[in-house]
């Protein structure tokens, strides 16, 4: 077995670290060893959507990036979302208030991919919303209430300015 | 004492209705949102060690030996188990039909891909699937049998050697003067169809935590399981122990849809728990192993599907025979899927004779499980053609020919024949709302006018049954037991007047923790913050089953509303002692029992619940203090079916119109949807939102299994759609958004009116699409018969027309 | 689904990759976005001993304009790519073909690099690669070495670098002013790999064809140049007779694709015709 790496990262805003083998995979190292357990695992080979994370703010899919990788870099999670007194972020109102979910299993993933379209894009079209979450998975919703809760969540964040 | 369940809304103890029917916010979400609810993953116990599966490669091979040494002296590697431990503690699988099954880990032979062979338990699943490479297993491979129809031939190899062939079940249900019918028919028509493998594909795959208690012999498991009882109770019967020594957690579960599986990899756990003096051994089931060997496939099929049919359009008799390709072995309960179709064998018409020929038959392929909708949809696919079929040779409009055939709405309750009971409905108006929202005359003009560029559009319009609420009997004829399924609840109101309702299943995505919440809130008049609820093992939670052939919803409805009542009842008798009446003098309204006469005098149910809690000494002497009552419900009037299967078996008929466009590009073969329009009748919706949740994730399922899911095997055996790059699941770019209505023909059977839900659009989708598609070929003369409509099989379809 | 255990480097030169490269031998493998070969760790397809990962070599991402070409960093993300304007002005075919890989979160970690060294045939950069004619830079332990694109792509993912060597940039010609250009794929669902794709680039010159390009995707071991057909097209007044007859010649030309369980052979020669026919269409229309 390859010697353990230690690796320093931050997650929502606090400093980690974590010695682990080469071979962990992001996701399991943010759920494993760091606690993380609100990012999820649905397929493990990128496909899904369901782990991803952001990383330097950028929505990328934790299964397909080896925890080792992480040394230096920021991430956000679903667990970053809310504030810390617990006042959901806009995206989860929306999600909430449209229905944007049912079993929730791929909810973080999804929170975290609008999480980035909504940065860049602060008012998108339907398309960029589709294009966006095009390569998530729900296998409940049927996703025409997860776009629901990509507008509302617009405007909220809109309206906050 | 027998209950009156509140038949509507109307009904409910209040003046005015404030939760019930509302689309309020679902109970479940703050915790989802902020990735906090406990899926099964996130559960780390003390001492915990991490199980791997070996899986076998070959279809079909004898296993000569297996060498689990070098696996075992890995260092992390703390125990080891093959089918012989299986031999040793546990009995066969349990199989509907009876007889078609092994151990959980193969013994002498393996019979699919997949199959598992043997496993480790060590300290972390990275070493633990290290191991696995380790394990030496020598296999001599033996033909596999792949194909149905071949497996179904008297001579063929045989999948299991004790059995004189490879049929599981073959029999030959008739109801009324098929023969008749056919004979006396102006027009007969007659198809094929084949509907491929598809299946459930929640995105939490199986889960579980297991522990062997060694000193007092009692598991305890925690997983993410539908049916936490039903699993409980196979534990007890597989592993020979008593049945209040094994206790099941279900933990949230993100989805499952009938696939959930997970009976072999509760019992391997289990088994290594015991090996490894009482750990617990947690086994996360992978994408890969779900695909390949779990609860994923479902509806392998082969049809030939006759109908009689006189001049005016009207059906008189429906022949369909089914070829259905089970798999290795009938665990799991996928052979129901074969059965359920009797439920609403005739679909939406009154066909007065139908025969239904069916053959379930083994091969070399992972065993089938239940999927959404458990068996209807590809049944429902070819019904839907043919009707389509007959209309287009009487020159009738795909919607008139179902109007001529539509049950009545005034001959509710209605038998079908194949011997369910449908409860209530209003066909033709769905469909004429479907109609009038789609402005189908000016469809019909946009697509003549494609048609003339030489545009391939077609229009489909299909109206379904969701047969809702099922019960064991109907699936006696394949060798289940009984007649009734209890749900319960137990709800209580504590010294604070705060509500805690607790229930046997956890949550899996359907948001019926809201609906028992919005209930209890609205029974007592509170608001929704002073309910909870909660799950419990099942050791501890009232008779239950969860979520399952679309009963939930309505089960635990009348359960609330039964526990609800029962608890009023004792309510009323304190108030009466309090004020001094008879119990029948007092009244549950707005959360007040009131003297009836005397409305001034009254006491809020939080008063005297606290009351019986801490004032003994007010108690009448008949009640106890206990402000509790546990209420378990079933469905009235089930009996056992007649000679011919026939049976009042699923209690509640939820119908749906859905009219689809869709154009099919000539060089691709890919088809675009291009509009979608749902009229949806699921009588009382207790919370519209999970209802309008329900059709569109199901739509969404419906499309997958019409235009891109499959599972498929090579010749050898392999499945080759072991990834969900090749399992194509629907995206948000494949999904449409239907515009949709609401229709409500109350169930006159359910508490409230409502019925079975859950399954919902799955029933229709597959089919209006297919006849959609089959309308745009109309003018090519081909017909696409196969399921899904890859873009490779419709462009075939399309080079065989111009080929012509 | 875990991978093997594997040695991790993360070398931050060129010089220092390469030379790990070449103390681990052939069973080292570099990681660059890790969207190909993560995926296959995880199944265990890929059984490195030795994981050396680029993504800290410095000086591997840009997209600048270097003469005629485009000069762009191997470990580039696609993501860089898509959102160039540079880019988009002076090679909109890149940048078209960019947004056909697979989905924003794959293409922010996923490299130019990456992508071409892996070479899956039904992938989009290297038929774009060979229908611009870039140039592969490439490090080995003793020299550099430029590799036309038309050399590159040897089979099905198997390219022209040894094992030894790294990929550090790709040059890409720009798009002379006037060409039009197209890129056609089928898949099956939004941001799949194409089952087949076409990309295509046609010059007019005075009403004529002055030069054409076309590329095949998903239907060989590699991309595939159909020159016979480029020649169809050359000096003629390209039209929709003279387009659908080069879709339906390469229907017939072009040798036996690859079957799968989304296509078979013959599809895949249909789409392509079909698929090239519609990129020539296109690019017709954006021809000056
Ligand atoms: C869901 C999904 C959908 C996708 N859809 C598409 C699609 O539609 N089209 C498409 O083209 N791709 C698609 N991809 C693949 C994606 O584009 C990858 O990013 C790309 O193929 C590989 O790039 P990478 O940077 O991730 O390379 P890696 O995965 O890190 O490496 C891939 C291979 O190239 C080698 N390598 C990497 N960089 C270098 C280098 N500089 N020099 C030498 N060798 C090197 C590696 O050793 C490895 O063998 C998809 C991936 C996923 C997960
Ligand atoms: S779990 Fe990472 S994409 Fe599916
Ligand atoms: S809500 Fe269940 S997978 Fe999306």
């Amino acid at each position: 077995m390859a010697a353990k790496r230690d690796v320093r990262l931050t997650v929502n805003g606090v400093a980690y670290e974590a010695s682990v083998e080469p071979r962990m995979t992001l996701v399991d190292m943010l759920r494993g060893e760091l606690g993380l357990t609100g990012t999820h695992v649905g397929c493990e080979h990128g496909v899904c959507g369901a782990c991803t994370v952001l990383m330097d703010g950028r929505a990328v899919r934790s299964c397909i990036m080896l925890a080792v990788q992480a040394d230096g870099a920021e991430f956000m999670t679903v667990e970053g979302l809310a504030s810390e007194a617990g006042e959901l972020h806009p995206i989860q109102q929306a999600f909430i208030e449209e229905r944007g979910l049912q079993c929730g299993f791929c909810t973080p993933g999804f929170m975290m991919t609008i999480h980035e379209l909504l940065q860049e894009t602060p008012d998108p079209t339907e398309e960029e919303i589709k294009d966006a979450l095009g390569g998530a998975i729900c296998r409940c919703t049927g996703y025409e209430s997860i776009l629901k809760s990509v507008r509302s969540a617009a405007k909220k964040l809109q309206a906050l300015g | 004492m027998a209950f009156e369940f509140p038949k509507s809304l109307d009904d409910l103890p209040v003046s005015k209705v404030k939760w019930v029917g509302k689309p309020v916010n679902r109970v479940e979400d703050p915790q989802l949102v902020t990735g906090k609810t406990e899926f099964i993953d996130n559960v780390t116990l003390p001492g915990m060690l991490h199980c791997a599966i070996l899986h076998s490669p070959h279809a079909h091979a004898r296993i000569k030996s297996i060498d689990m040494s070098r696996a075992a002296a890995l260092p992390g590697v703390v125990t080891t188990l093959t089918g012989e431990d299986a031999e040793r503690w546990t009995r066969p699988m349990y199989t509907t039909p009876q007889g078609w099954g092994g151990y959980v880990l193969a013994t002498d032979r393996v019979r699919f891909v997949g199959e598992p062979v043997a496993a480790v338990a060590a300290t972390s699943r990275y070493i633990a699937e290290d191991a696995l490479e380790l394990i030496d297993v020598e296999y001599e491979p033996i033909d596999p049998i792949v194909d149905a129809f071949a497996a179904a031939q008297p001579d063929s190899p045989k999948v299991f050697e004790d059995h004189d062939d490879n049929i599981m079940y073959q029999r030959i249900f008739t109801w009324g003067e098929v023969e008749e019918a056919f004979q006396k028919a102006d027009h007969v028509y007659k198809e094929s169809f084949r509907w491929n493998r598809v299946g459930a594909n929640p995105l939490e795959t199986f889960g579980i935590i297991s522990e062997w208690d060694i000193v007092e012999d009692s598991l305890t498991c925690r997983g993410s399981f539908q049916t936490p009882s039903f699993m409980a109770m196979g534990r007890a019967a597989t592993f020979r122990l008593p049945s209040n020594k094994v206790r099941f957690i279900a933990q949230p579960h993100g989805g499952s849809f009938g696939g959930k599986g997970g009976g072999r990899g509760t019992d391997i756990t289990l088994m290594l728990s015991r090996k490894a003096g009482g750990r617990p051994v947690k086994w996360i089931e992978d994408r890969m192993e779900y695909l390949s060997s779990g609860g994923s496939q479902a509806w392998d099929r082969h049809y030939d599907v006759s109908i009689a049919v006189k001049d005016d359009g009207t059906v008189t008799a429906l022949r369909v025979k089914l070829l259905d390709d089970m798999g290795a072995t009938a665990e799991g309960f996928g052979a129901t899927g074969a059965v359920k179709p009797m439920a609403s064998f005739t679909g939406c018409y009154a066909i007065p004779a139908a025969e239904y020929d069916l053959t379930l038959v083994a091969t070399n392929k992972l065993p089938v499980s239940p999927y959404r909708g458990m068996g209807p949809p590809p049944h429902n696919f070819v019904l839907e053609q043919m009707m389509d079929i007959a209309a287009r040779d009487l020159d009738l409009d795909p919607a008139e020919i179902r109007r001529r055939n539509f049950i009545p709405a005034d001959q509710f309750p209605y038998i079908i024949a194949s011997g369910n009971e449908y409860d209530s409905g209003e066909y033709e108006a769905a469909l004429d709302k479907v109609l009038e929202m789609a402005g189908y005359e000016d469809l019909r003009r946009e697509q003549e006018e494609a048609r003339a560029e030489g545009r391939l559009v077609g229009i489909g319009v299909v109206s379904t049954i969701e047969p809702g609420v099922f019960d064991w009997n109907a699936y006696t004829v394949i060798g289940t037991a009984g007649i009734g399924i209890p749900e319960g609840v137990t709800v209580a109101i504590d010294t604070m007047g705060k509500i805690t309702a607790r229930v046997g299943f956890a949550l899996e995505g359907q948001g019926q923790y809201t609906v028992i919440t919005q209930l209890l809130a609205e029974y007592f008049g509170t608001e929704l913050e002073d309910v909870r609820v909660v799950h419990v093992d099942n050791l501890s939670a009232p008779p239950n089953f969860g979520p399952g052939g679309s009963r939930l919803g309505v089960a635990i409805t009348g359960a609330v509303l039964g526990a609800a009542q029962r608890l009023t009842e004792k309510l009323t008798k304190v108030a009466a002692k309090m004020f001094e009446v008879q119990p029948e003098d007092i009244e549950l309204l707005d959360g007040m029992l009131r003297v009836k006469k005397v409305p001034e005098s009254q006491l809020s149910v939080r008063n005297v619940a606290a009351i019986m809690l801490n004032r003994s000494d007010m108690l009448p002497p008949d009640v106890d203090p206990s402000p509790q009552a546990t209420f378990a419900w079933t469905a009235p009037d089930r009996v056992e079916p007649d000679e011919q299967g026939r049976v009042k078996s699923y209690l509640t008929a939820a119908n749906a119109c859905h009219l689809v466009m869709v154009e099919i590009d000539p060089g691709t073969g890919k088809v675009e949807i291009l509009k979608y329009y749902i009229a949806d009748d699921c009588g009382t919706r207790l919370n519209p939102a999970n209802v309008e949740g329900m059709i569109q994730g199901a739509l969404a399922q419906g499309v997958g299994a019409a235009l891109l899911e499959e599972y498929v095997y090579d010749d050898d055996g392999q499945l080759l759609t072991a990834s969900f790059m090749d399992y194509l699941l629907p995206t948000i770019h494949e999904v449409p958004f239907p515009e949709k209505a609401a229709l409500v023909t109350p169930s006159p059977f359910t508490p409230l009116g409502a019925k079975g839900a859950g399954e919902s659009a799955i029933h229709t989708t597959p089919a209006a699409i297919m006849c959609a598609i089959n309308d745009a070929l109309l003018p090519l003369g081909v017909r696409a018969k196969e399921v899904p409509a890859s873009p490779n099989r419709l462009w075939k379809l399309i080079q065989g027309a111009s080929d012509q | 689904m875990k991978p093997v255990s594997f040695e991790y480097f993360a070398p931050t030169s060129v010089a220092d990759a390469v030379s790990l490269l070449q103390e681990h031998g052939p069973e080292a493998k570099l990681l660059a976005g890790g969207q190909s070969l993560v995926p296959l760790l995880n199944m265990r397809l890929a059984r490195p001993t030795a994981v050396i990962d680029v993504n800290r070599v410095e000086g591997l991402d840009y997209v600048r304009e270097d003469g005629d070409a485009l000069a762009i960093g191997a470990m580039t993300h696609q993501r860089t790519v898509e959102r160039s304007e540079l880019v988009q002005r002076v090679n909109p075919l890149l940048h078209a073909a960019t947004r056909l890989i697979g989905h924003p979160q794959i293409r922010n970690r996923g490299t130019v690099g990456g992508s071409i060294a892996h070479a899956d045939p039904a992938a989009e950069y290297p038929a774009v690669a060979l229908a611009l004619d870039a140039e592969m830079r490439i490090v080995g332990p003793n020299a550099e070495r430029l590799v036309p694109a038309a050399d590159f792509f040897v089979t099905y993912l198997t390219t022209a670098l040894e094992p030894t060597e790294m990929l550090t940039e790709v040059r890409v010609p720009a798009l002379p002013q006037g060409t039009g250009w197209s890129i056609q794929e089928m898949t099956r669902r939004h941001g799949d790999f194409a089952l087949a794709g076409a990309a295509v680039t046609l010059t007019m010159d005075g009403g004529a064809c002055s030069d054409a390009r076309i590329v095949l995707f998903g239907v060989g071991a590699t991309p595939l140049r159909v020159q016979q057909a480029e020649e169809r097209l050359v000096g003629e007044r390209v039209d929709a007779t003279l387009m659908s007859e080069v879709g339906r010649e390469i229907k017939t030309s072009i040798d036996e694709p690859l079957a799968d369980i989304h296509a078979t052979s013959e599809y895949r020669r249909n789409l392509a015709g079909v698929l090239t026919e519609r990129a020539l269409v296109e690019a017709l229309e954006r021809a000056a």
